[in-house]
């Protein structure tokens, strides 16, 4: 009994090691063109990139450049939604083709999928009343800057901040973003998201006052698939040098592809 | 199994341990100034001129039907659009006064009304002034009636005083929360603010008990 319980064990536990080991399925260009269709994840619960829409439909800037991607190649998109943790698993395992899953690229990333050139990017910087004048990090001393507590743009703004920055913390984005529309501060740290949303409703009342950082997002596929990764950095070239991203980001973020995607470092 | 790691707690024990003395001064601020604010009610209420009373039964009603989290943003961010704008520590300790205010007010309105007519009339029969009769006669026995209500409302806004950080005035639970956005030892870090704030509740209780013990340990008929 104890006996058998612990081989089970072992044999679980190396069918697990097995299966974490195993080596990724990198995908065929060729089958993915014969079969006609190119079975593509993407977030579905991290808006504007990945949404869905009112009829259950995956949409936002993801969908959109994985229907045009699916559409260079000649082939038909089959969205899978992915969640945020699975969805390294599910490329590596085969059970989509292509991640376009606003998937950051970064060192730690790039050991485990190949990733092509960025598509897309997500920038937090200080934002602003127009009328102000702050040109660097210089400029936040005597001021009030509001983040939202722990996120990326708290730590940012708090490494940056000389002494004399009031740093405000909010719960969250949109309890930060009221706190500047209120006037209660005049800076706020935020990403190019957020700042597209309250652009969309306060026209150019605030502007961007200098980067903090940035991040870009690659289309992700399998290691070894390098015919189909070829493809898709045919696409992203033609598609950032036709116009198609300036259209999806302006049809998403209100402004055409920020050039740290357009021509990254 | 968890693993319980104190160190970035005790670490960071004055950050704590700073906040726990803005949650004090913040307190015991609202606590006077609600106090007066509740007195002021409480004497518009039982007074006899009508537009005073509607005026105050407006405001109890207001304040004690909506939630303070909804209170405090209307005010922080709500007042800057008429032209009021105070910092978050300010912004805190006004809505805690007019929550306050409004409980407390209806809080000493029942104890001046325990307060029987004929006590007012002895009062009266005695020859104290009408100022002298509301101070002795009407207001300090009110306020002995009511106190344990009143003062467990008074701790009651200390402990509502945690939710001050939605606005980003600092206390001891905003220091709480960037010292656990800091050292991800959530855990921790909330077991300490527990203990920290029982130990608030309980020294505003002892300090109550001691007030009472000074204030109002004449012996009464009832």
């Amino acid at each position: 009994m104890n006996l058998n319980r612990r081989l089970f064990t072992t044999l679980a536990a190396s069918a697990l090691a097995a299966s974490l080991t195993a080596p990724a399925m990198a995908a065929d260009l060729a089958a993915i063109e014969s079969a006609g269709t190119v079975k593509i994840g993407m977030l579905v619960d991290f808006p504007p990139f990945g949404i869905t829409d009112m009829s259950g439909n995956p949409d936002g800037y993801d969908a959109d450049v994985a229907k045009a991607l699916a559409e260079s190649m000649g082939v038909t998109a089959q969205i899978v939604p992915v969640t945020g943790p699975n969805r390294i698993p599910y490329l590596l395992s085969g059970q989509v083709d292509v991640l376009v899953a606003s998937l950051g690229i970064t060192a730690e990333r790039a050991e485990k999928v190949d990733f092509s050139n960025p598509y897309a990017g997500i920038s937090i910087a200080v934002y602003g009343d127009s009328g102000l004048d702050v040109a660097d990090k210089a400029g936040l001393s005597g001021q009030s800057i509001s983040v939202a507590r722990a996120s990326t743009q708290d730590t940012g703004v708090t490494a940056v901040a000389p002494e004399g920055t009031d740093i405000m913390r909010f719960d969250d984005d949109a309890t930060a973003v009221q706190a500047l529309m209120s006037g209660q501060v005049k800076l706020i740290g935020a990403s190019n998201v957020v700042m597209s949303q309250i652009a969309a409703a306060t026209g150019d009342r605030f502007n961007k006052k200098f980067d903090l950082s940035s991040q870009v997002q690659g289309v992700a596929v399998a290691p070894g698939s390098d015919a189909l990764l070829a493809k898709i950095n045919d696409f992203v070239a033609e598609a950032k040098s036709d116009g198609t991203l300036d259209a999806i980001h302006e049809k998403w973020l209100g402004e055409p592809l920020p050039e740290f995607v357009k021509n990254p470092k | 199994m968890y693993n319980f790691n104190f160190q970035p707690v005790f670490e960071n024990l004055d950050l704590l341990g700073y906040g726990a003395l803005l949650t004090i001064r913040m307190s015991l601020i609202a606590m006077v100034l609600g106090l007066i604010v509740s007195m002021l009610g409480a004497v518009a209420k039982t007074s006899g001129i009508r537009p005073l009373r509607w005026l105050v039964d407006v405001y109890v009603e207001v304040i004690r039907n909506t939630p303070f989290l909804i209170q405090i943003f209307f005010i922080f961010f709500g007042l800057p659009a008429v032209g009021i704008s105070m910092s978050p520590d300010t912004a805190a300790i006004v809505a805690l006064v007019i929550n306050v205010g409004a409980y407390g007010t209806e809080i000493i309105r029942a104890g001046i009304e325990s307060i029987p007519g004929g006590q007012i009339e002895a009062g009266k029969a005695l020859g104290l002034s009408p100022v002298q009769i509301f101070r002795y006669v009407v207001v300090k026995p009110a306020l002995r009636n009511i106190y344990p209500s009143l003062t467990s409302q008074f701790i009651y806004l200390m402990l509502t005083s945690s939710v001050v950080s939605v606005i980003s005035a600092n206390d001891l639970a905003s220091a709480g929360a960037d010292l656990n956005a800091r050292t991800f030892a959530s855990f921790e870090i909330y077991l300490v603010l527990t203990v920290m704030y029982f130990l608030l509740a309980l020294g505003f209780s002892t300090l109550f008990a001691a007030i009472r013990r000074n204030f109002f340990s004449y012996p009464a008929s009832r």
